[in-house]
């Protein structure tokens, strides 16, 4: 449902300006009809009554101006899960995106076999819900259900068997069971971005004599690092949003009620019985989320424009993770 | 595909060097495809292990599970058991998940589709008052993470009384700006304007025009629409976890991260490990089956918008 884009709404295409069928607007309204409704009552409806709800006291839902913002500003607990999912964002983004980059690269050289399976195989766990991942790795990272796991303490490494899902690892287990998720879905829209570069210009790099790693590198990358930059984009979002995974290891391993920013505000809301802070810490954790994509693509736009490049943007789905 | 570039690239290599140079850079290019795949096979195994532990663990009971090799099959395999328990437990709820996730999924896909690429053809193909704002609207909800939403939509369902209900889950996920931004693209492109004016020269008014000419012609676009609409509403867990309070009305996702959720609580009973396990497995069996039929049209859905960006 969730659709993102990058920042500069501005220099989208507004594609297919109508000619002379101009004249038939009232059918043209009648046909946006269904969409306009639809969105007054579960999209425009809901975001106006959060932002009038986050301004009423929890107690007695009298108008209390920005007593509830003042409260998610000085919770710590609030602010550490942010911080967490930024630290999580860091580690994990970089890794999954120079994965899928490798690997979509790596797929479009003619250095592999099989290449239509293995982008079939990287792509599926798209697939997968993000439940019922968290499930799959939430007991393969349990030592008392892996075997693998006790193998360093049967070999006298470890004092105990491992647990990935313990206290002080279960960011990185949870980083692990992301980038498998959301690798071979980078992977997809990059490689189908590499299809679209002209073969002439590769072709012409192999009769100069470049190897193909030089070809990856010096033409192939530079012709998508808009993609690249995009797909960072809604990774950046995504990580903010982080709801199933934390959820489900909390059920399967208690590693926290207070793991993610939308854990916190699903039990605010729903555990407590504290709607209109929860709203204002929705809304406060989608105004983070707008700034960090600003941010982001206020760097990448820079460089670009050092780089003396036109700037563009890219739109696509970022789905609810 | 590998096979057709491999020869296509070596043609272009071998065209000039000699013969001896040729073999040599043969047997280099085959080295370095060995090594390559070898890699793509790693990544292959991060990809597929957790599934083939799926299948694995789930012909497992609870002991087997416990005191049998991880990855390896048991000798004795529970499947029979595990699905007669996978389906009495708690008294067969299961059996209403599954069909609660294919509805909420076929009906959401299906309206979602219908309602988006309307929506999206007018702005592609019409020139109206609120044009503008429609854009507007669309592009700028792109930028808000619909999380944001689940909290007020409870409230606001609870007072409407849609809450805990099929419409109170459905309904907001029609709104799918994605869906009208991609089929705007997607019209603007695939339906042009002189096929419209012939047939209304012809006498024939909007609608019927809309269904009989655009829509064979918007089909391609309407398919990846709704399955990137399906899959999304067959993997959500957020919204229906916060709107849906009757057992029976849980979608996949909802009830199994229910189960889940008792492994750890003391005196919850027998644990539910193969349930939960193979549970697991049957709600990504249908896609594991379908995906590689529906990759090619879910992958252009995703990659349009960037494309549209290069």
């Amino acid at each position: 449902m969730t659709a993102t884009l990058d920042r500069a709404a501005s220099g989208l295409r507004a594609p297919g300006r109508p000619g002379r069928t101009a004249s038939r607007g009232g059918a043209g309204l009648a046909m946006s009809a269904p969409f306009l409704v639809l969105y007054l009552c579960f999209f425009l409806a809901p975001f106006a009554y959060s932002i009038v709800l986050s301004l009423r006291s929890p107690q007695t839902s009298a108008f209390v101006g920005l007593f509830n913002y003042h409260s998610v500003v000085s919770n710590g607990q609030f602010w550490s899960a942010v911080v967490r999912m930024a630290y999580f964002g860091v580690i994990q983004v970089t890794v999954m995106i120079v994965l899928a980059v490798v690997l979509a690269l790596f797929l479009d050289s003619p250095y592999c076999w099989g290449k239509k399976f293995f982008a079939l195989a990287y792509f599926f766990p798209y697939a997968v819900p993000g439940v019922i991942a968290a499930v799959m790795w939430g007991f393969l990272l349990q030592p008392d259900l892996d075997n693998a796991l006790k193998v360093p303490h049967l070999l006298g490494l470890a004092a105990g068997p491992l647990n990935p899902l313990g206290y002080r690892f279960a960011l990185y287990a949870m980083m692990l069971i992301v980038t498998w998720e959301w690798t071979g879905y980078n992977m997809t829209i990059l490689l189908t971005s590499l299809t679209s570069v002209s073969r002439e210009v590769l072709e012409s790099g192999r009769m100069d004599g470049a190897s193909e790693l030089k070809i990856a590198w010096r033409i192939k990358l530079p012709l998508i690092r808009r993609t690249v930059a995009f797909i960072a984009i809604i990774s950046i979002i995504g990580t903010l949003q982080l709801f199933n995974e934390p959820m489900i290891l909390n059920d399967i391993a208690s590693i926290g009620s207070s793991y993610s920013p939308n854990q916190i505000i699903y039990n605010t809301a729903f555990s407590f019985g504290n709607e209109q802070l929860a709203a204002a810490q929705s809304i406060i954790l989608a105004a983070i989320t707008v700034l960090a994509t600003s941010a982001f693509y206020g760097i990448v736009r820079q460089r670009r424009r050092r780089g003396g490049q036109p700037v563009r943007t890219a739109v696509t789905r970022g789905a609810a993770r | 595909m590998s096979a057709a570039s491999t020869v296509d690239s070596a043609g272009a290599a071998g065209a000039r060097p000699a013969p001896a140079r040729r073999v040599h850079a043969k047997a280099a290019r085959r080295a370095k495809t060995t090594v390559g795949t070898g890699v793509a096979l790693i990544a292959a195994a991060y990809v597929v292990a957790p599934i083939y532990w799926l299948v694995v663990a789930s012909s497992k009971s609870t002991g087997q599970l416990f005191n049998t090799s991880t990855f390896l099959p048991p000798s004795h395999l529970s499947w029979g058991e595990n699905f007669r328990l996978l389906f009495t437990t708690d008294g067969g709820y299961f059996g209403y998940w599954i069909a609660n996730s294919a509805g909420y999924a076929l009906v959401t896909a299906t309206l979602a589709t219908a309602v988006s690429t309307l929506c999206g053809y007018a702005l592609a193909k019409y020139r109206f008052r609120g044009r503008r704002l429609i854009f507007g609207l669309v592009v700028g909800s792109l930028l808000v993470p619909t999380t944001a939403l689940v909290v007020p939509l409870f409230l606001l369902e609870h007072d409407t009384g849609l809450i805990n209900s099929y419409q109170g889950v459905i309904l907001p996920l029609l709104v799918y700006p994605f869906g009208v931004y991609f089929m705007w693209l997607f019209a603007a492109d695939a339906v042009p304007d002189s096929l419209l004016d012939a047939a209304r020269v012809d006498g024939a008014r909007e609608l019927p025009t809309f269904w009989k000419v655009a829509r064979p012609a918007l089909m391609p676009g309407m398919v990846t629409l709704f399955l990137l609409s399906f899959i999304g509403t067959w993997n959500n867990y957020f919204l229906p976890l916060v709107l849906l309070g009757d057992t029976t009305r849980f979608p996949l996702t909802v009830g199994l991260s229910a189960w889940a959720s008792d492994l750890n609580l003391a005196g919850a009973g027998q644990p539910l490990y193969p349930e939960v396990i193979l549970g697991s497995l049957v709600s990504v069996l249908p896609m594991l089956v379908l995906f590689p039929f529906l990759q090619k049209y879910i992958a252009r859905g995703l990659t349009f918008g960037a494309i549209v960006g290069e």
